[in-house]
């Protein structure tokens, strides 16, 4: 009695994903999965919504992977000098490869189809966005980075805590199985993956109040907004769907 | 002073949002609490990737069973994906074959030292897994890297 609920929930039927194209995985709010990719038992894939998300998150990667950085001029009051300032090439490079493992980290974390791939993948934005903020050489964007990297690691608790209260209660983290079954993950462990995102996703907060989005640190800081956005928007999608 | 002003006179101050922050975290777990204690939250018995604790393996509590290089009987998700699986159950190295015949106490150890245990069930099935957590040690690595080598020119 028992196997067989097992059976039904946890392996969905290999016919489903290897059988007919048009038989996807229906999820809960955006209707069937487009595409899979997958990384032996972790099968990744992309539904409409999804699709949308990724679009956007690649556009935003080869942005900053192209774009040169912005050079902030400041003009003297009461005179006709005005200065650029300068950034040093090290520093681009390191905003540059951060931005790029933001832009990726943020695919995969769209494109999971494993939840705990997906907290993975948000605690790895969080880490970039740590970079990104703690590239530029000031001390009150250094004091920021610094309050938003405590938040990420307190972030990382709940994150994965809401993981693994998945696995134990319904037996598999893999969203074809959570998707389609009727195994009901509690409250509170939705609740703790709502409240680990929000942490790792905080980033946006600390830059404004920095004000580095004009700073020495755009246009690579716009990653860390995009990321952020997106990471929200897939963690509603896999709350209201599980 | 209305609520709403004190809220926003709090959470203007960035400084204050890890303690807040920390407060949400207190106020979920309390939550949390409360739901096992109703007895919402229950232990689903069939889990995906099965586990037998055998307390008298020295290497428990990591010991999978199995011979290595023998096939032994792994259940995974997507069997498609894994045509290879149950193949290699684990490898030890000859130090980690030594620390098991010294104490059984030393399972930890061995799976900590590098070249300890291959678990196949983590590196065959959940590979992806292995991929993302490396590179977010590489991406912090980088970072500390950057940081405490800016000065130096």
């Amino acid at each position: 009695m028992i196997n067989t609920v097992c059976d039904e929930m946890c392996l969905p039927p290999t016919d489903m994903l290897y059988g007919s194209p048009y038989e996807f995985l229906e999820t809960g709010i955006e209707g069937q999965a487009l595409f899979n990719l997958p990384f032996g038992d972790i099968v990744n894939f992309l539904t409409p919504y999804t699709a949308v998300l990724f679009i956007f998150a690649l556009t935003f990667t080869i942005i900053a992977a192209i774009s040169k950085p912005e050079r902030q001029v400041d003009t003297v009051f009461g005179g006709d000098a005005c200065y650029t300032k300068d950034i040093p090439q090290d520093t681009l490079r390191f905003q540059r490869f951060m931005a790029i493992a933001c832009g990726l980290a943020t695919m995969g974390g769209i494109m999971a189809g494993d939840v705990f791939n997906f907290t993975l993948f948000t605690a790895f934005i969080g880490i970039t966005n740590i970079g990104i903020v703690a590239a530029v050489k000031n001390k009150h964007i250094l004091d920021n980075a610094f309050e938003y990297g405590l938040l990420a690691m307190i972030g990382t608790l709940p994150l994965f805590v809401g993981a693994a209260l998945v696995l134990a209660t319904t037996g598999t983290l893999s969203m074809w199985g959570l998707f389609n079954s009727s195994a009901a993950v509690p409250l509170f462990a939705k609740l703790l993956l709502v409240i680990g995102v929000i942490a790792e996703g905080m980033a946006p907060v600390f830059v404004a109040k920095a004000e580095i989005t004009r700073a020495p640190g755009a246009p690579f800081i716009l990653m860390v907004h995009v990321s952020s956005l997106l990471i929200f928007l897939r963690m509603i999608e896999i709350v209201i769907s599980v | 002073m209305t609520i709403i002003r004190k809220v926003s006179r709090i959470l203007q101050n960035h400084n204050n949002l890890t303690a807040v922050y920390a407060l949400v975290v207190i106020i979920v777990a309390a939550i949390g609490l409360i739901s096992v204690a109703v007895g919402d939250i229950t232990f689903e018995k069939n889990q995906l990737y099965p586990k037998t604790i055998n307390p008298d393996s020295p290497l428990n509590p990591y010991d999978r069973g199995g011979e290595p290089f023998a096939l032994a009987d792994i259940k995974a998700q997507y069997p498609d994906n894994s045509p290879n699986l149950g193949y290699i159950t684990g490898y030890l190295s000859p130090l980690a074959i030594l620390l098991t015949k010294i104490s059984p106490h030393l399972g930890t150890t061995i799976v900590a030292h590098p070249g300890g245990i291959l678990d196949e069930i983590l590196y065959s099935t959940r590979g992806l897994d292995t991929i993302v957590e490396t590179s977010i040690l590489f991406v912090a690595f980088t970072t500390a890297m950057f940081l405490y080598r800016r000065d130096e020119e």
